[in-house]
Formats: C-alpha cells, sequence, structure tokens
C-alpha cells in the first residue's frame, strides 16, 4: 500500500516537473488582500494554467515569510497591494533588494499613494511624478475617463508579443533615469501627461514645466510598465497601475469589437519577470590550440588558439534548454587588466548553440582572461570569464636553426666532424711515426 | 498602422464639438526686432521648414475658437511637441492660454526653454496638442502637425558610464611586435658554405700530398668500437642541440660513458702494444 502511495506521489511530482515554465522555479508569492483577489482572476488563473505555483498573503499578514533561513522562500513576489500603507514588518525595501540578490524575481506595480514601494522605486532610477498625480490623456477621445488611456503596443518590443491589440492603462507613469538597467516595456503616449486629474488649467502645467527639469511629466519618454535586470540576473517589472492586470481592463474592448491587448500583455510582462522568456546561458566554454582538442593549462605567446561557447536559450513552451545560435553580436575579449583583443564571437553555421572563433595570443606574457560580457536590454545577461596564463616560449621552445647562423652551425658541425675524422685516422694510422723516426736517426748517425 | 486603427475607431464612437485655430501664425525676429520671416499656418500644408539660428526668436500666436459658434475657447491642455525623428528624443512645453483662448509663444534660441529636447543636425517636428476644456461643453481632442524646425544642435547628452557595455563595442587588434629581421638566407649560405670548404679544402689538400698514409687498422675490432663510440658522443652532442633535453642527454651520456671506457681501454691497449710491444 506504501509503495502505491509512493508511487502516485512520484508521477504526481513527474506531472509537476513537466509542467514547469520558468527557468528559475514555479513558486509565486502573491501579495494582495484576499478580498480583491477575483478581479485579477484571468491573470492569475493564466499563470496556474502555465504550472506556476500560488501561494497568496495579505499585505498585513506575517506569514508566509519572504525570506527564511537567509534563503528566498520564493522564486517570483508579486507585489499588487500597493495602495497599502503599512506592510508586514518583513516586507522592507531592504528584504526587497535581498530578494533580488537571491535571484528572486519581483513584479511591482506602483500606486498614486506614497508608501515603501514609491520610496523604492528610485533605487531602480524610476522617477515618480508628485503623489497624487496620474497618467491622463485627451487622445483619442473616448468615453471612457482622461485617466484610463489605450496605450499601443510598440512593434518593436521583445517583450510583448507582436501583433498584440492596444491595452488599457490607468495609473502612474514615470520617467526613466539613464541607467542602462532599466528600459521601457510600454511607454506613455505622446500626447499624455501626469497630473492631478482634478484642476488642470493651462497654467499649472506652464507653472510646473517652468519649475524645472522634472516639472512636468509629459509625453512619449515617460514609461508606463518597465523593466530591470540586475547585475544578477533577477528580473523587476515596475508597472504604473495594477488595473493593467485586471479583469474589468482584460475583458473590456479596446474598440468595437475587438478585445484589449490587456490579457496578453499582462501575460508576456509576467513571462518575461518570471524568467520564461529572452532567457539564455552559456553552457559551457572550452579553448584549445588549433588543431588540437585538449584544452590547455597556458599558452605561449604567438599561439593560435581557438575559443568555443555553447549557448542556450530556454524554450517556455516545452520547458527546456535548447541551443540558440540567433545571437549575432556577441563578443569575446581576451583581457589583462584592459582587453588586448576583442573580436566578433559568431555563430558556428551548422553546430546549433555554438559560437567560435580562432584568435592569435598576443605577444605579451602575463595573466589573461577570456571574457565574454553580453549584454542587451531585456536578455539575459551572459558572462563569462576563463582564465589562462600565457607564458614566453621555454628556453627549448625557440627555432633550432635560424638562417642568420647557419656560418656557427657549420663551423661547430664541422670541427665535430673534423675532431672524428682526427680521432678515426689517428687510432686507425700504424705506427709510421716511430718508423719514420727511427729512419731520421739512422740518417743523422 | 494596424494597431492605430482599433485607436480610430475609438475615437469616432463619441461626438463632442470641435475646436480649431483661428489665424495660426509664425515669425522669425531677430534680437533686435527684425523680421525675417512671417507666415500664417495653414492647417491643410505644412510651411517649408524653419531655421532659427542662436540669437533669433520664434513667434507663435493663435486663437482656439469653438468651430461652430467661433467663440474663444480656453482648454486644459495646449501643448506644443518638439520630436527629434531621428534620435527620438521629444521635448513638451506647455502652452499659456488666455480665457479668451489666446496663445501667445516666444522660442528665445539665445535662452532655450527646458523642454527642447537635446538636438543634432536632424529638424524638430514641431507639433500642436489641444485637449479638454475648462468649459462644462466637452470638446473633440485636436492635434496637428506645425512645421519642422532647425535650431542649432545642442551639446550631445552624456550617457550612462554602462550604457557603452549593452550594445556592440569596437573590436580591439593587438599589435604584434615585428618578426626580428634576417639577413638574406643567400648570404648566410655563402658564409656557411665559406666556413666549411676553408679549412677542408686545406685540411684535403695537405692529406692529398702527403705520400699515401696506410690505414692498417681502422676496420680491426679493436679499434673501430672506440671510433664509432666517440662519432655516438658526437652525435648526442648534435641531438642535444635539437630535441633532447639535459636529462636524456645525462642518462644517454652515462651509458655511452662506461661504453666508451670500454672500448677505449681495449684500442688504446691495442695502440700500446702495436707500438711499444712489437
Amino acid at each position: 500500500m506504501l509503495s502505491l502511495y509512493t508511487f502516485i506521489l512520484l508521477i504526481f511530482g513527474l506531472a509537476v516537473v513537466l509542467d514547469a515554465k520558468s527557468s528559475s522555479g514555479n513558486s509565486v508569492l502573491v501579495i494582495l488582500d484576499p478580498a480583491r483577489r477575483p478581479d485579477y482572476s484571468i491573470f492569475f488563473d493564466g499563470l496556474q494554467e502555465k504550472g506556476y505555483d500560488l501561494t497568496f498573503r495579505a499585505p498585513k499578514d506575517e506569514t508566509p515569510v519572504l525570506i527564511q533561513d537567509d534563503i528566498p522562500s520564493f522564486a517570483h513576489v508579486v507585489f499588487f497591494e500597493s495602495d497599502t500603507k503599512h506592510f508586514a514588518k518583513d516586507i522592507t525595501p531592504q528584504t526587497l533588494v535581498e530578494l533580488l540578490s537571491g535571484k528572486t524575481n519581483l513584479l511591482i506595480a506602483l500606486s498614486q499613494k506614497q508608501n515603501l514601494l514609491t520610496s523604492f522605486a528610485p533605487e531602480f532610477s524610476l522617477i515618480l511624478p508628485p503623489p497624487g498625480s496620474s497618467l491622463l490623456s485627451y487622445f483619442p477621445e473616448r468615453k471612457e475617463n482622461n485617466s484610463v488611456v489605450p496605450i499601443e503596443v510598440p512593434s518593436s518590443s521583445n517583450i510583448i508579443s507582436a501583433g498584440t491589440a492596444p491595452v488599457w492603462f490607468s495609473g502612474v507613469p514615470f520617467v526613466l533615469g539613464n541607467n542602462p538597467l532599466i528600459f521601457p516595456i510600454l511607454n506613455a503616449p505622446a500626447e499624455s501627461f501626469a497630473a492631478d486629474a482634478e484642476g488642470i488649467t493651462p497654467d499649472a502645467l506652464a507653472d510646473a514645466a517652468e519649475k524645472g527639469g522634472e516639472g512636468l511629466w509629459a509625453g512619449s519618454q515617460l514609461a508606463v510598465a518597465a523593466g530591470f535586470q540586475t547585475l544578477g540576473n533577477a528580473r523587476v517589472a515596475w508597472l504604473g497601475g495594477v488595473e493593467l492586470f485586471s479583469n474589468e481592463f482584460a475583458k473590456k474592448e479596446i474598440s468595437k469589437g475587438v478585445k484589449s491587448g490587456n490579457q496578453q500583455a499582462a501575460a508576456d510582462i509576467a513571462a518575461w519577470t518570471f524568467q520564461e522568456s529572452l532567457v539564455l546561458r552559456i553552457d559551457s566554454t572550452t579553448h584549445h590550440l588549433v588543431n588540437t582538442s585538449v584544452p590547455k593549462e597556458h599558452y605561449t605567446i604567438n599561439d593560435v588558439v581557438e575559443y568555443i561557447a555553447q549557448i542556450s536559450r530556454f524554450n517556455p513552451n516545452k520547458g527546456k534548454w535548447e541551443p540558440y545560435s540567433g545571437i549575432n553580436d556577441l563578443q569575446l575579449e581576451f583581457t589583462m587588466l584592459d582587453p588586448h583583443i576583442r573580436t566578433a564571437l559568431p555563430p558556428v553555421p551548422g553546430s546549433p548553440g555554438k559560437y567560435a572563433v580562432t584568435l592569435r595570443v598576443p605577444d605579451r606574457h602575463g595573466v589573461f582572461k577570456f571574457v565574454i560580457n553580453h549584454k542587451r536590454k531585456g536578455w539575459t545577461y551572459l558572462q563569462s570569464s576563463t582564465t589562462v596564463p600565457v607564458v614566453p616560449p621555454r628556453h627549448d621552445g625557440y627555432p633550432r636553426f635560424l638562417s642568420a647562423a647557419w656560418p656557427y652551425y657549420a663551423g661547430a658541425i664541422s670541427t665535430s666532424l673534423g675532431f672524428f675524422v682526427f680521432s678515426a685516422l689517428y687510432l686507425a694510422g700504424d705506427a709510421r711515426e716511430t718508423n719514420l723516426r727511427k729512419a731520421k736517426g739512422a740518417k743523422a748517425q | 498602422m494596424k494597431l492605430l486603427s482599433p485607436l480610430l475607431l475609438l475615437a469616432a464612437a463619441v461626438n463632442a464639438s470641435i475646436l480649431t485655430l483661428q489665424s495660426p501664425k509664425f515669425t522669425i525676429a531677430t534680437k533686435d526686432g527684425q523680421q525675417s520671416r512671417s507666415e500664417p499656418i495653414s492647417l491643410a500644408q505644412k510651411p517649408s521648414p524653419l531655421h532659427l539660428s542662436q540669437t533669433d526668436i520664434l513667434k507663435l500666436t493663435f486663437q482656439i475658437v469653438d468651430k461652430s459658434s467661433g467663440n474663444g475657447v480656453q482648454p486644459r491642455q495646449v501643448f506644443l511637441r518638439f520630436y527629434d525623428e531621428e534620435s527620438g528624443e521629444e521635448g513638451i512645453q506647455p502652452l499659456r492660454v488666455a480665457s479668451t483662448g489666446k496663445v501667445k509663444f516666444d522660442l528665445d534660441m539665445s535662452k532655450p526653454p527646458l523642454s527642447i529636447p537635446p538636438t543634432s543636425t536632424a529638424p524638430l517636428e514641431v507639433s500642436l496638442f489641444i485637449g479638454g476644456s475648462t468649459t462644462s461643453t466637452s470638446y473633440s481632442p485636436l492635434k496637428m502637425d506645425l512645421f519642422s524646425l532647425h535650431i542649432p544642435a545642442s551639446h550631445p547628452v552624456p550617457p550612462h558610464p554602462d550604457e557603452a557595455s549593452f550594445h556592440l563595442l569596437p573590436e580591439i587588434e593587438h599589435t604584434f611586435r615585428p618578426d626580428p629581421k634576417l639577413p638574406p638566407t643567400f648570404i648566410s649560405a655563402v658564409f656557411a658554405g665559406a666556413v666549411i670548404a676553408a679549412p677542408w679544402i686545406v685540411l684535403l689538400g695537405l692529406w692529398f700530398s702527403l705520400p699515401s698514409l696506410p690505414l692498417p687498422s681502422l676496420a680491426s675490432p679493436s679499434i673501430l668500437p672506440f671510433t664509432l663510440s666517440i662519432g655516438a658522443f658526437e652525435f648526442l652532442l648534435y641531438k642535444y642541440w635539437v630535441e633532447l633535453k639535459l636529462g636524456d642527454v645525462l642518462f644517454y651520456g652515462a651509458i655511452l660513458g662506461g661504453v666508451t671506457v670500454f672500448t677505449g681501454r681495449t684500442a688504446l691497449r691495442a695502440v700500446e702494444q702495436r707500438r711499444v710491444g712489437k
């Protein structure tokens, strides 16, 4: 009976594993008031269908904790409860940073009210408008409130799938600082601006603009959803408003008979945040002398070396890593303090996932590194470093016969040969000398 | 464009009063008040691009009126948008509107407003957004492209120091030291030949000038092994130069040395006997 039970457990376990769709784990903690949970059921059901394991926690609940014994308890954390002023005591900016260092991904929705998230956001180079303001737009003319803004999905986006219908948005826009780790996922429309919904007058807006560089939040440089990827490859998605994920907006028509793209956009943003899409990894790197296959512990200056990297991309549909040859701007550096060589590391046609380049080792000896440091916005950063010492040739590593020294070799060989011939003749010769001397002696007498 | 159509459909769904601009006009003047260009803005056709120098002032005036009644309207949002299509940089300048709907905007290039985005040589596309109304009547928002504007290029924005690592970096090639120069091989060969030939010509000449030397024991079993061991030593030294390591040389040398001591004793004893013993 016990064995049957174990068997069922095993089958169940296998099913869970097969369902896995994220490359970094399926446990998700959603911080949300239970009463508001049905408002986002389309989004949550979508996640559960994909195989995510959702745990809900009201913002003031003490459990389940975010970090247990210094180890993050969940692979992903979703902050939908952004209107709350006070959170449970383990939800602090410090814990959130610790979560990111522990490679936990965060999906954070901001609100107009000030709380820990609005003070946390500037750490990610998000510049928020004054509290109480939200994104407004009179364009296009529509029945909805001015603060419910339709936003087109940029066609160049690699996070939200192409062909997604415009999405409804309501919430806070933000300006992105020039930190390269952050990038916009959805930009506000050019005609929109951030203001307190009441009391907008042209003079008030003009006054705001004159206040300084950050006086007026307006135009398409504003973002309403932004992605931030830490150097440790943890991902944070910042959303200007949680309504983007709501059932209300998902069902709302963007125009007669056309459903809004909210459901798709929400799923795509979550897929990026939860390490499903645009996830890469370096499987292996190796190097060897050209025409050999065994890596050397060190190389001699001027050696011709081949460097090979194997790269995979996560396929969320199959839940598997697959060789990926689609990176066309990968670069390899050979560095000692500074790069001595920086060259393209192109994919090898015919072998999926393999990138290779042949280079001549510089004529400087020292401790070098093969470095791959590939960072592109939205994609996992690829980083690899392999240390190899480069040494000058050994005493017997030089050519033995230089043309300039031919006379010296000739002289040495000639002398050796002469010695050998002399020895042979001396040993083989008859004792003629004594005879000669005798003959001489006889003459003298 | 495909994506835009749902938004346009959406726009068509609502009926509201329509706004229009009355006597829109721009003037380019220098600091001392000299007008270099002054034209009414046609909403149907964009004027030829405007060029502003460092000292010019662009004056823009118009009145926002209700199209049907002709009364002045004060909307909530009157924005000028400066957009650089090449770099994607954008600046929004809110305009002040009198309650009669009159708008007057001066762009003084000697003191450009903060809303002007950083520019290069590409022109800025200037458009006007008018939306909302302070009165109870609702108006359709109005959006129009006014003109292209060339202004002096600004200083480029300093990028974040890490920004470069997010793009393709310039390739670096190592400059190798040039190969050491060697004299022509022909000269080396001539001198090598000379080094070999000179002593041997003298030696062989002397050799042949002598009466023939008898070599009775060249192949004698007591002498030949010693001659060969001496030859083997020479060969070992040659191999040492070409490929062998010191350890190998000492090893082979020790073996060969033992053999040579033995063959040497035998050979020298034979010579001694021949010379003295007889």
